[in-house]
């Protein structure tokens, strides 16, 4: 599906940004890139959607049709002039963009009899999940989520991280998700790479082998959070047992 | 304190948007009271002190002479032509200038190239006081309408391109990545985007653009003219008649205000969508 070799993209003389990155995705699965800030996280998504073109190594994707990625910020994101419907609306043909096809993807993010509201008018949930139908729409065969659920209080995320399953139930998209989140990842994601360093590589790689829908805060998956922090926390370890 | 703030949230609802609904009609109506009460007692005491001589009436006639001064141009059928040939050309201009904001302030705010070369020569044109064209103007076109609508051109021109520019080069990087996940073109990008984006920046501009207009029509009229509120504020001055200079005066600022009352709703009906106090409920 989607073929990543050696990528690189730095910043300031290789000291931030990642290298070495070196990924398969398999259609259908949800990857989860985690790490603690400035490990070039975020840049590889922007590498990999394509606002970033400045990177070295290359990505391949199969089945590569017109709209290939859809991407998802940490803020919604939305045009403030236009209502959500033609927000929803707004990555498609002009021919298609003012047919009804919005509302299968309104209905599906929940948000049924809110079409004429303005982003203004929104809750930051709403706002975002607006986002999600507006990301859905064009059916891109990857969805890039750049921490898409960090800005917004524990519950809502809760319940958007639920949603972003049901939909992946449905429509079987494939995924990567960057968070700095642990249960996000764990709850969500089949494959987890733990990036780390400046520039960032790959550290680790963790298959979570759990049917979806899980169960937050089971027996193995908190085993699994042990690990994953102990993994992240490693120098902070070494640091403190030479004192 | 208590009774201000909310005289103050009573001025704030009393805004055009709520014309619509038959409460927002009444604030307006209330809005409109309030405000009137100062120039309602101004002109009592203006009257009372004209009539008893405390004001010498060949200097500042009384309200009702002004009047009376208006009544008498509106029936004798001249009040009509120097209002048209004044607002036809403060539109005129105003529309001259914004339409040549636009494209140039486009260009200058979208392409870096453009704007290093174009920038420089208009930031130093618009430190020229506007009024400092009027001689060469005569010099180049004569005394006729085209002088006087260039001028006026000239003045509206400037609010409205540093805005555009401003509004364009403002607009917010995120939205622009939006745009680019969808591959849109430069075209699409700007009239999907960026334009909109712009759009309140480019209202303000027009707006103050009208203002300046308004101001050159008067110094374009001044400077020589046959009709129009302008060339009445010179007779009135050559004739010794305060009630027609007052009197050409008060119409400016009832048609200044109600250009730029339409602006404001046409404003208002656009930027429905902004997150603003004067948006909410």
């Amino acid at each position: 599906m989607l073929k990543v070799k050696r990528l690189k993209r730095t910043f300031n003389q290789d000291t931030a940004g990642f290298q070495d990155i070196n990924l398969s995705v398999k259609e259908g699965e949800i990857i989860g890139i985690l790490g603690t800030s400035g490990c070039g996280k975020s840049t590889l998504l922007r590498v990999l959607s394509g606002l970033d073109q400045q990177y070295e190594g290359t990505i391949s994707i199969e089945n590569g049709s017109n709209n290939q990625i859809g991407m998802m910020f940490q803020e919604p994101r939305l045009l403030p002039w236009l209502s959500v419907k033609k927000n929803i609306s707004f990555g498609l043909e002009k021919e298609e963009r003012n047919t009804e096809k919005y509302k299968t993807y309104l209905d599906l993010v929940g948000l049924t009899g809110f079409e004429n509201h303005f982003p203004k008018d929104l809750s930051g949930g709403m706002a975002q999940r607006t986002a999600i139908a507006r990301a859905l729409i064009t059916e891109p065969e990857i969805l890039l989520l750049d921490e898409p659920f960090s800005a917004l209080d524990a519950f809502t995320k809760m319940q958007l991280q639920d949603l972003l399953l049901s939909i992946w139930q449905k429509k079987k998209t494939t995924m990567i998700l960057v968070t700095h989140d642990i249960d996000e990842a764990l709850y969500l994601c089949d494959r987890i790479f733990i990036l780390k360093g400046q520039p960032g590589e790959v550290y680790s790689e963790i298959a979570v082998e759990k049917e979806k829908p899980r169960t937050r805060g089971d027996g193995y998956l908190s085993k699994l959070k042990a690990h994953i922090l102990h993994l992240l926390n490693v120098e902070k370890k070494a640091a403190g047992e030479q004192q | 304190m208590i009774s201000e703030t909310h005289k103050w949230k009573v001025a704030q609802r009393a805004s055009p948007q709520k014309l619509s609904s038959s409460r927002g009609f009444f604030q307006i109506g209330k809005g409109v009271l309030i405000g009137s009460i100062l120039p309602i007692i101004l002109l009592v005491i203006w009257e009372i002190a004209a009539r008893t001589g405390l004001l010498a009436a060949h200097l500042l006639p009384a309200p009702t002479i002004i009047l009376e001064k208006i009544i008498s141009m509106y029936q004798d059928g001249s009040l009509f032509g120097h209002i048209s040939i004044t607002l036809t050309r403060v539109f005129l201009g105003f529309a001259i200038g914004t339409v040549a904001a636009v494209v140039i302030g486009a260009i200058v705010g979208y392409a870096k190239t453009a704007e290093r070369l174009l920038d420089p020569l208009f930031q130093a044109i618009r430190s020229i006081p506007s009024l400092a064209w009027v001689p060469l103007f005569i010099l180049w076109m004569g005394i006729g309408e085209p002088s006087k609508i260039s001028l006026i051109a000239v003045g509206v021109f400037f609010p409205v391109y540093l805005n555009i520019v401003a509004g364009i080069q403002g607009v917010d990087r995120k939205l622009i990545e939006v745009g680019r996940i969808y591959q849109l073109s430069p075209y699409q990008l700007t009239k999907r985007i960026i334009l909109p984006a712009a759009l309140p920046s480019f209202i303000t501009g027009m707006r103050s653009g009208l203002g300046l207009g308004w101001m050159f029509v008067v110094a374009a009229e001044l400077m020589g003219a046959s009709e129009g509120l302008g060339y009445l504020l010179v007779v009135g001055q050559n004739t010794y008649s305060p009630d027609t200079v007052i009197a050409s005066i008060l119409l400016f600022a009832v048609l200044g205000k109600i250009t730029d009352a339409v602006l404001k709703w046409i404003e208002h009906r656009s930027l429905k969508w902004q997150d603003s106090i004067t948006n909410q409920g």
